[in-house]
């Protein structure tokens, strides 16, 4: 069995960011499930950070840079990926929406994605469930059931009678990202050459 | 190998003179441009054609019959010309008279284009972009090669025993370019065909051009129309230039930063590292453009985007003076040094066509003298012999 790929996008922008701090847990507990169902695995991280200004270059020009178009190379080629952002303005981070806006719209399509999110108040829990996964819903993801939300308070947190704490959720979520990702074949996805009809199948279509 | 320029006919501010032309002296400008083209040496004109502001070349074979009238050497083309949202019978008709008054002097591009509305709004649906490409295509061929068309499709009323005039010029249709930037689709329709295939890599990086470019080479050949590398092969580019490098980049600047491309986006460092785009001397564009081939092979024509982004009409002439001057004649002798015996320099030209065509007994009736069937003194009158032809 090959190595399986995972990518996280991490989209924090605080040194150091809790939303990589999220990312990084989410990543290890889906490499120790995935370990436990006897597969390798190998994780890449996208800081969105670093690829800010070819974000917004890409939405006004259409073209990515040589250094998004490796990060939207290594999305579409992940046998799952980890989407953690910031929440601002009870929404995902405007800048993970934007990478997300020139992922392009078969990058995902059939890949598990585990979400999470940080914020400061974990009155806006719910943000993932309302505002992220929609998108990911559109592109065609294959999106764990549960997603992960951190509040600041939850860094310290040991749970209540009803909650359950930060880690119980993420080894949680990390299975369900697991389990998806075992069950996936292993090939490889059609470039943008592999898919073309021969032209007298088009011919045949019109 | 051919060197040209093509022109999107922007109307746009000039940042620094805050001066707009008016849609009329756009026009006459791009007149200007392509006369000055061809009386300078430069192989190849090509208009866009476009259906909103603030552009202004909606009617090609017009501005491109009257250049023929006016111009003596260079070649007319298109860059692009609409094949899903025009009808292919018009544009069999309005071509081959091009072809006709230029006396064979021209060639055209067909493209997708890249203005979504021009679909609704020319009662196509978008969604079909590619299927209209092929079927349209398919049409505007049999009206070229066949005197009389029976014809039926999806997406325009069948024609029944119809004939396209007037006639291609000595019986052989205009040499025909499928321009693409993201569709595989594209280029295998130019290689089924053995068409040729340009690539406008403007704002896009060399590797995803010459991915694309390669990609249609192995199709030509797979299509059995030649050898990969003797494919029919263009590219777009976008030079800026001066003898003074940093005068270039000075007075380019401004017009980068503001034009309605990519002004706002990448800084004009990240766009020259990452696209075609070079500002500075002769000699840089012929080291950078003269390279080229080393990814995409040896091809057959340059194009140079030079008249936008609000550039004052006397700066455009400077530019393609620089061009037809300094840089064409050291990148086309370049391109000889190197290129294949066995590898055709340009894209075939109509004489090479005509010849080509005989030798394969493939050439076409080049007047159908047939009687008219349908003209009366009112459409009404003629209804009878509409009706057999609808039966
Ligand atoms: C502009 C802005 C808006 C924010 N809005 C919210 C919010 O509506 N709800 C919330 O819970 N936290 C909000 N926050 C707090 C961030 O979600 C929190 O600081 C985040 O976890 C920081 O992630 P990082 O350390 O990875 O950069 C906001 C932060 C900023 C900068």
């Amino acid at each position: 069995m090959s190595t399986r790929s995972i990518v996280v996008i991490s989209a924090g922008v605080s040194q150091p960011s809790s939303t990589r701090l999220l990312a990084d847990r989410l990543a290890e507990a889906t490499v120790t499930a995935l370990a436990d169902l006897g597969q390798q695995s190998q994780v890449t991280v996208v800081e969105v950070r670093e690829l800010a200004h070819d974000v917004v270059n890409m939405t006004l020009t259409g073209f990515a840079a040589a250094p998004l178009a490796a990060a939207q190379q290594a999305i579409a080629d992940a046998d799952g990926v980890i989407a953690v952002t910031p929440v601002y303005t009870a929404g995902p981070a405007g800048l993970f929406k934007s990478f997300v806006d020139v992922l392009g719209t078969d990058a995902l399509t059939g890949t598990p994605v585990l979400l999470g999110a940080t914020g400061g108040t974990a009155r806006h829990s719910l943000v993932p469930e309302v505002a992220i996964r929609p998108l990911f819903t559109y592109l065609h993801a294959d999106v764990v059931p549960t997603s992960v939300f951190a509040a600041t308070d939850d860094w310290a947190d040991e749970g209540g009678d009803d909650v359950k704490p930060l880690p119980s959720r993420i080894t949680r979520a990390a299975t369900e990202l697991a389990e998806r990702v075992a069950r996936r074949p292993t090939t490889a996805r059609p470039g943008l050459y592999d898919a073309v009809p021969d032209f007298s199948e088009l011919l045949g279509g019109a | 190998m051919q060197f040209g320029i093509f022109s999107v006919g922007d109307v746009t501010t000039d940042p620094l003179t805050r001066h707009t032309p008016d849609d009329t002296e756009r026009v006459r400008n791009m007149l200007t441009i392509a006369k000055h083209a061809d009386e300078v040496g430069l192989d190849v004109f090509a208009t866009g054609e476009h259906h909103n502001p603030p552009f202004v070349p909606s009617s090609p074979t017009t501005m491109l019959g009257y250049l023929a009238g006016v111009t003596k050497h260079i070649t007319l083309s298109t860059a692009t010309t609409l094949i899903t949202t025009n009808d292919p019978v018009r544009l069999a008709e309005e071509y081959a008279m091009l072809q006709v008054i230029s006396d064979g002097r021209m060639d055209l591009m067909l493209g997708r284009g890249n203005t979504g509305p021009v679909y609704p709004w020319f009662g196509k649906d978008i969604r079909q972009g590619i299927n209209l490409a092929v079927e349209n295509y398919a049409l505007l061929r049999r009206l070229w090669t066949e005197d009389v068309v029976d014809w039926s499709g999806k997406f325009r009323t069948p024609l029944q025993g119809f004939t396209s005039t007037p006639r291609p010029l000595d019986g052989v249709p205009p040499f025909v370019w499928h321009a693409s930037i993201r569709s595989p689709e594209i280029a295998e329709q130019a290689a089924y065909y053995g068409d040729g295939f340009l690539h406008n890599a403007i704002f896009w990086p060399m590797e995803h051009t010459a991915a694309m470019v390669n990609y249609y080479r192995q199709r030509f050949e797979h299509y059995g129309h030649g050898r990969a590398d003797q494919a029919i092969v263009g590219l777009g580019g976008q030079v800026f230039v001066r003898h003074d490098s940093q005068k270039a980049w000075d007075e380019f600047l401004p017009y980068f930063n503001e034009a309605p491309v990519y002004g706002h986006g990448p800084s004009m460092e990240e766009f020259t590292r990452d696209t075609p785009l070079t500002v500075g001397s002769p000699q840089q564009v012929i080291d950078r453009y003269g390279a080229f081939w080393e990814q995409v092979g040896h091809y057959q024509r340059q194009l140079f985007l030079v008249d936008h982004a609000g550039l004052p009409l006397k700066t455009v002439l400077e530019q393609i003076d620089l061009l037809a001057g300094e840089i064409v004649p050291a990148l086309r002798h370049e391109a000889e040094l190197r290129r294949p015996a066995d590898v055709p320099s340009d894209p075939p030209s109509h004489a090479e066509l005509v010849a080509a065509a005989r030798a394969a007994g493939q050439v076409h009736e080049q007047q159908v003298a047939a009687g008219d069937h349908w003209t009366g003194k009112t459409a009404e009158d003629d209804i009878d012999a509409a009706d057999e032809v609808t039966a």
